[in-house]
Parts: structure tokens; sequence; C-alpha cells
């Protein structure tokens, strides 16, 4: 079990992502970006080069001036998001990424500096980004109090 | 027989920059990776109107080809060689990349408002596909990189085409009323240069398409619809970053675009107006998130104003990122009616 939002689980979840070849079609892809994914208290950045998520790092909310943009919502949509996908192996339909940034008020994908061709990295490489939470499905995950 | 000549080789061995040897780096031999030496050097006008490869020798007395576009500021985008890479990784196959078996038949009030929906964005595809293509073969062959990009987005479009029509005609159902086409037209007649074509081609048009397609995603009734959909909003994407990168550079070589482009937002925006006055798309869209025809009025009415609140809201945010001032009290109604932050 590992728990989730922590460098180590993001690690297991590329470990899942980088050995599976069907992530890299159907609208999958190489992305590069730098991204970064708030959990309450908790910030992990997160970075995609080419076909493989490459590293993962804990950081404060100064570390995430350099990222393309970031994904920020409750820790209890987090869980809600993330057990949905280890419950039927991918995201259902309410809880997408696309689905999440819809319906919350501020979104779910933001920017620091407001760069409209940094953040459409979200949209770009929406699939792969899919695709990686979906890995999740296959990594115990401690989901915490 | 052919005419026999002695071989001497010698012009084989003519060459700007001989012995380049790139090597592919982990993420393979990317078209951006080659521009190396004379071969990476991009100049702000192209006056070569053969289609001499960039980097090659020119070769005297060939008739020009009448290339339009051979200022870099009318066209450059930066990133347009790994859009091109891109867009030919992520390409998918609708025949075999759609779960089309998801699709169970539908009561016929929803496939009817979802064939709609399709019909005209049949024919946003459609204008894309003729749009782009009529630019392209304009444009100077030094800048091949955009070209490239070009000629993938219209393979996009093609797909975006094929998708929306197949799922049209699979369920029963089929192509509806045909859209009013005054923002289509619009875009097809903007002669000014391509600049103001991709402001309303992928800027204007091309993020009301991406915000539509993301509610279509979110509101979708089955997988075969999410793929589609999903497909589409990443290239779509695509497209937009090229249009912000062009027009980012283009700004920053002319500075006179910035100023023009504020006339062509002015512009456009009455002829989106009038295409937001027919009623045929909204009642379609209304009909297809509220799953029914039983809480459009309501639900789905609510949730198409949120759209085009998204969509005004992308829409300006992207004139503020690129630094052209609007003055929200000169839009019109129909679209001031859906702003509501600080944007712009």
């Amino acid at each position: 079990m590992i728990r989730f939002p922590s460098p180590a689980w993001f690690d297991a979840v590329a470990a899942v992502f980088n050995a599976d070849d069907r992530y890299r079609g159907a609208g999958g892809g190489q992305s590069f970006c730098r991204f970064g994914v708030i959990v309450g208290e908790d910030i992990v950045v997160v970075t995609m080069d080419g076909h493989e998520c490459t590293g993962a790092d804990a950081v404060d909310r100064a570390g995430l001036a350099d990222v393309d943009f970031y994904l920020e919502m409750p820790r209890s949509q987090w869980l809600a998001m993330l057990q949905d996908i280890a419950a039927n192996g991918h995201a259902t339909l309410n809880h997408t990424l696309n689905t999440i940034d819809l319906d919350l008020d501020e979104g779910l994908s933001k920017s620091v500096h407001g760069d409209q061709y940094r953040e459409d990295l979200f949209f770009r490489y929406n699939q792969t980004l899919q695709f990686l939470f979906d890995a999740s499905a296959r990594v115990h995950t401690d989901f915490g109090a | 027989m052919p005419e026999q000549f002695p071989p001497k080789y010698g012009t084989v061995a003519r060459s700007n920059q001989w012995g380049t040897r790139v090597k592919p780096n982990k993420h393979g031999l990317r078209l951006g990776d080659i521009n190396v030496g004379v071969y990476g050097e991009i100049p702000d006008r192209w006056d070569d109107q053969t289609r001499n490869p960039r980097g090659a020798i020119a070769k005297k007395g060939v008739p020009p080809l009448g290339y339009a576009i051979r200022d870099k500021a009318d066209l450059w985008a930066d990133s347009a060689a790994d859009l091109y890479e891109e867009a030919i990784q992520r390409r998918f196959a609708s025949a075999t990349d759609v779960p089309w078996d998801t699709i169970k038949p539908l009561p016929d009030v929803l496939e009817r408002a979802i064939c709609q929906v399709l019909t005209e964005l049949c024919q946003y595809a459609n204008c894309d596909i003729e749009v782009i293509s009529q630019w392209q073969h304009q444009m100077a062959y030094g800048y091949h990189e955009v070209k490239q990009f070009l000629a993938t987005a219209t393979f996009d479009a093609t797909r975006m085409y094929e998708s929306f029509r197949k799922r049209a005609l699979c369920n029963g159902g089929g192509l509806g009323l045909e859209g009013p086409g005054e923002i289509n037209r619009m875009i097809l007649e903007s002669r000014g240069g391509w600049s103001e074509t991709v402001t309303y081609l992928l800027l204007m048009r091309g993020s009301f398409m991406q915000t539509m397609l993301r509610y279509l995603e979110r509101y979708a009734q089955n997988d075969a619809e999410r793929s589609i959909y999903r497909f589409s909003l990443e290239a779509k994407a695509r497209q937009i970053t090229y249009g912000l990168d062009h027009l980012r550079y283009s700004i920053a070589h002319d500075d006179d675009r910035r100023t023009v482009m504020q006339t062509l937002f002015f512009i456009g925006d009455r002829v989106w107006a009038r295409e937001l006055g027919d009623h045929v798309l909204r009642e379609a869209l209304s009909i297809v998130f509220a799953g029914g025809l039983e809480n459009a009025p309501t639900t789905g009415n609510a949730i198409y104003n949120r759209m085009m609140r998204d969509f005004m809201n992308e829409y300006l945010g992207i004139c503020e990122w690129l630094g052209v001032k609007r003055d929200l009290a000169t839009l019109p109604g129909r679209m001031s009616q859906y702003v509501t932050g600080a944007a712009g």
C-alpha cells in the first residue's frame, strides 16, 4: 500500500504507465510537460518526458512556479476519482479529468502564470494524462484518513 | 534506345553543407532535431519562389510558383515542428480506435439532437479542411514546418468529419438541418492574409469548438462518443496552440498586427452574434446536455449557458494573453450576456 499523493505513489503509477504500450496509441503519445498535483497541503510536481512519466517530487507552493499547469481539487474529490478508477480499471464518466475540470467552479486545471500556451497542454495531452491516472488502478493505494 | 552519355557524377557531390550527421535521441529523430547548420537557418523572408527545400542549392531559371506568403511573420510559429510530431503520434483511426459497439439505441428525440449537433460539427470540420488547404499552397517552402503541421491539421479535420458523420449514421438516425454557416463563410472569405484567417478559424471558432467538444465529451451517451470528442479535443487544442503561437510571433514582429486583430475581432463578433441567433444548435445542445427533452429547457439550457460562459471566458482570455485590447461595451448583446469574469 502506497500513500496518495506521495512521490512514491506517483513513481509506482509511473512504473505501470511506462510499461504499458497500450497507453501510447489511440490518442496517447509522447508528452513533454511538468504539472503539479495539489491535495490539501501535499504538493507533487510530475514530469512527463516522451512516452514516460519520469519523475515526481514533493514541493511547496513556490515549487509550482515553473510548472505548465497544476491540478487542484479537494482531497475528497481526489479520493473519489481514484476510487472510481480502482473500481472500474479506468475513470468512468463523472470522474474523468475533463468532466471534473468542467464541473468544478474553479476548474481542475489551473495556472500560476496565466500562459495560455502552456495551459493548453492540459487539453493537448488530455488522453495521456487520463491514461496516467487510469494506471493507478493497478497500484495498491493507501487513501489515508 | 535511350540516349547514352558518359556519367560524370560531378553534380551529385554538390551540397551547401555536406557531412551532416544528426543522431536520433531517446525520442527518435524528430523534425525539429534536424534544424542544424544551414538547414536550420530560417530567414525572416523567403524570396525563393520555387520548391527548393531549405538548405538545398537553388537552380537558376526555375519559373516562379507565385507563393504569396513569404514573410515569416505571416505564418511562423516556433512550436510548428513539435506540433507536427505530436499530431503524427496522436493520430487515431476512427474505424478501429472508436469503440462503436458501445453505442446503443437511444430515445428518438435524443438521437435527433445528437445528430443535429454532429451535422453542424461536420460543417465546422469541412470548413477547416477547405480553409487550411486553400492557404497552404500559398506558403513558401522555406517554412516547411508550418506547412507540414497544417497538413496534419487538415487530416485531423478530415478525421473529425469522418467520425462525426459515422456517429450520425450508425444508430438509426441521420444528418439533420444544415447550420447557418455564417461564421464558416466569414472564415472562408477572409482574404486579408493567413494571420487574419488564423484569428477567425483557430482562435474565435476554434475556442468555441474546443469548448463545445469538452461539454459533448462530458455529456456523451457512450464510450464511442467520448472517444470521438476526446480525440477531436486534442487535435483542436493543437490547432489553437499553433494559432496562439503564430499570432504571438506575428504581433512581436509586426507593429500593426495587434491593432488589426482588434478590428478583426470587432467585425467577427458581429457575425458570431448573428450565428448565435440561430436557435437550432442551442436547442439540440440543450437536449443533449439534459439527456432528453424533458429537462432541456431547464437543466439543458443552464448547461448550455455555462458552456457559453466558459467559451467567452476562454475567448476573452486569449485576447488578453495576446495583448489585444477588447472593449466589453462594444460586444454584441448575444455575446456580452455570457461575460462573467474580469477577462478582457
